[in-house]
């Protein structure tokens, strides 16, 4: 059977000929090297973390997971916050298919809300696969969610409100990073943002194989991301919840979830999938699915109408949550 | 927003690549670019908004369209938000027409630099893609639609799928069961006549020259009333004493006669009683008005004030007409052959 992929936007679809050159759908383990030296991922991380001195910027060094090296926390902190007393703080996890970026990758968007919401913005750096496998990134991820939620006082935030937010792989890890938080008792979390989340390391979904050979991060590109942190047991019956949150049997528990996604992209029906399995969890979920978006096409085509209706989506949902 | 606000980056990142190009082949490269983000556009039938965005986000200023002959005005900036108005037109902006010779109607708000090849492209492919979204969802403003060959063409073909003849009659005026009627003149041009749903139009009221009038109908079945009307056509007369005859001709007069039309096959040797009368014809330059005359008043008498010329004259005219041709012209079945062969010299008419 043939599997008719769906259109993309045709804003997404014009903006796609033109980072064609510098973005490819698919890539395999052999160019992770490449892929990682390619100027895109700079480009992304290549922001004024300050936002012309709004924010005061700190790199921290914070213990890391039992026996293993320290973790690096971004920290970016209101200069002169409007509101008095502890602020909410917004725990960032980069993506890059668990193999590429760092923690300066994906900040745009936390830090337009911490600037018109007033937060602190936090962002981890993680020990990124195949050179690190599971558990070594979610465990970076989750000590520098315990250090941020036990020193919220030192950064003027507040240890009550913290929303956790990723794109992508990060996506991923926050949604790992949710269940593992529920499941150890540790810090309590006020919300999960999981954009184009990447959940399910099974890569078999029918939008997966749709969309094989097009736009950014296809079925082979996501082979390689998840090869690289589960080695051979990916896709194979004992694989965590930890490293891939759609295995995780039980969803109910969980802090309440924005999750957002294309409708041209792989991962599609697993994000779909997941706040459908939270809301029979009972649980609390928001899901937008964007027509004809690309994986990634609100950060490679912010212009586009559609791209702007998904950012508005996204901020509006913070807004809500921190009562703002 | 501030040059260096969190969000800049993403556009730095669209500009760094139509620059990236513009360093390794100037202009050349970034024109490349340009071509292929509109033609892409264009191929997905992407809207007026996301047209302007397309030029404001690859010149990296606002850019306007503002047509008032459409009520057309769009305004977006770079970041890709629409905000209508702004400043006035800018003296120095690059700028575009949609129509050739045409006023400008599509601005680049570029206030520092001089004018660059890339935003010429950028306009021109903007301006390109922009009048074909406004000749397919507005209809073409400058001239009357009614004059435009292709949408006549359109809405007269049969094997054209009925969506796009629906489409191509809005434009021309003709909404969903409005009926209407297709005219065929001597000069090939088809014509399409709305507001006659009932009486066909009183000469008068027609363009000059011959023309056949195609039944009312919806304006879906135009197909049939254009084949009607050529048909009519074909039952025409210059109206001159050379070519006595109607000058136009509606199909829904005509009865079982148009079954004619299919027997006599235009430019082929004409059936024997035309031959005749060409051939009696050469030889006495009123016979052919006066036997038109004949054929088509009530009696003798008001075909002699027809033509001017007394009872008597038309008698004799009449006897040598019944000697040349070989048939009586006086008796009831005579007058019909008569008629006959009128009306099959015309449908022999190449």
């Amino acid at each position: 059977m043939t599997l008719v992929p769906p259109p993309f936007d045709p804003e997404l679809a014009a903006a796609l000929e033109l980072i064609g050159d510098t973005v490819s759908p698919g890539i395999t383990v052999d160019q992770i090297d490449a892929f990682r030296e390619s100027t895109g991922i700079d480009a992304m991380a290549g922001i004024d973390l300050t936002a012309d001195g709004h924010f005061e910027v700190e790199d921290r060094s914070v213990p890391g997971p039992a026996g293993s090296p320290e973790v690096s926390l971004l920290i970016c902190r209101p200069r002169a916050p409007r509101t008095p007393g502890p602020l909410p703080v917004i725990y960032q996890v980069h993506g890059g298919g668990m193999i590429i970026g760092n923690n300066r990758v994906g900040m745009e968007g936390p830090l337009g809300w911490a600037k018109e919401l007033d937060a602190v913005v936090v962002s981890v750096e993680y020990r990124l696969a195949p050179e690190h496998p599971h558990p070594a990134p979610i465990e970076d991820v989750y000590a520098g969610l315990v250090w941020t939620a036990d020193h919220a006082d030192e950064i003027g935030g507040d240890a009550g409100r913290v929303l956790i937010v990723g794109g992508s792989a990060g996506g991923g890890l926050c949604a790992a990073l949710a269940l593992l938080a529920r499941d150890r008792g540790g810090p309590r979390l006020l919300g999960q943002m999981l954009l184009c989340p990447m959940l399910d390391d099974r890569n078999d979904t029918p939008s997966a194989r749709q969309m094989a050979g097009l736009g950014v991060w296809d079925r082979t590109a996501n082979e390689t991301g998840w090869t690289a942190l589960l080695g051979d047991r990916r896709g194979g019956p004992d694989v965590s919840p930890y490293a891939a949150a759609a295995r995780a049997t039980d969803l109910s528990g969980l802090p309440p979830a924005f999750l957002d996604v294309g409708s041209a992209e792989t991962f599609r029906d697993e994000v779909v999938g997941y706040a459908s399995r939270i809301w029979q969890a009972g649980g609390v979920a928001e899901l937008h699915v964007w027509p004809g978006g690309f994986h990634g096409f609100d950060g490679f085509a912010p212009q586009a109408a559609v791209s702007r209706a998904a950012r508005a989506a996204q901020t509006e949902w913070v807004r809500r949550l921190l009562g703002g | 927003m501030s040059p260096r606000s969190p969000r800049m980056p993403h556009h730095e990142r669209m500009r760094e690549l139509a620059g990236r190009l513009t360093a390794v082949d100037p202009d050349a490269g970034a024109a490349v670019q340009v071509i292929t983000y509109f033609d892409r556009l264009a191929v997905d039938r992407a809207g007026l908004e996301s047209l302007v965005r397309g030029a404001a986000v690859l010149a990296g200023c606002p850019a306007r369209l503002v047509d008032d002959g459409r009520r057309v005005r769009v305004r977006v900036r770079p970041d890709g938000v629409r905000e209508d108005g702004g400043p006035p037109v800018g003296a120095g902006w690059p700028s575009a027409a949609l129509e050739p010779g045409g006023a400008p109607a599509l601005w680049l708000e570029r206030t520092t630099g001089g004018p660059s090849v890339v935003d010429a492209v950028i306009l021109e492919r903007a301006a390109a893609a922009i009048r074909d979204v406004l000749d397919r969802t507005r209809g073409r403003a400058p001239a009357s639609p009614a004059d435009d060959p292709a949408l006549l063409e359109t809405v007269l073909d049969a094997t054209v799928p009925e969506a796009t003849r629906s489409r191509a009659a809005r434009r021309l005026g003709a909404g969903p069961g409005t009926r209407v009627r297709a005219l065929a003149s001597a000069d090939g041009r088809p014509r399409v006549l709305l507001g006659y749903p009932d009486a066909p139009p009183p000469d008068a009221e027609l363009p000059p020259g011959r023309l056949g009038v195609g039944p009312a109908v919806d304006v879906l079945d135009l197909p049939r009333s254009w084949d009607d009307a050529r048909t009519a056509l074909r039952f025409t007369a210059d109206g001159t004493a050379r070519d006595p005859g109607p000058r136009v001709v509606r199909a829904e007069e005509l009865g079982g006669v148009a079954l004619l039309a299919g027997l006599v096959a235009p430019g082929a040797q004409p059936p024997s009683d035309v031959r005749a009368l060409e051939t009696a014809a050469a030889g006495a330059p009123w016979l052919l008005a006066t036997l038109h005359a004949v054929a088509s008043t009530t009696s003798q008498r008001a075909a002699a004030a027809e033509i001017n010329v007394h009872h008597s004259t038309l008698q004799d005219r009449l006897t040598h007409a019944e000697h040349l041709l070989g048939w009586p012209l006086r008796t009831p079945q005579g007058r019909l052959r008569l008629h006959l062969a009128l009306t099959m010299r015309h449908l022999a008419r190449p």
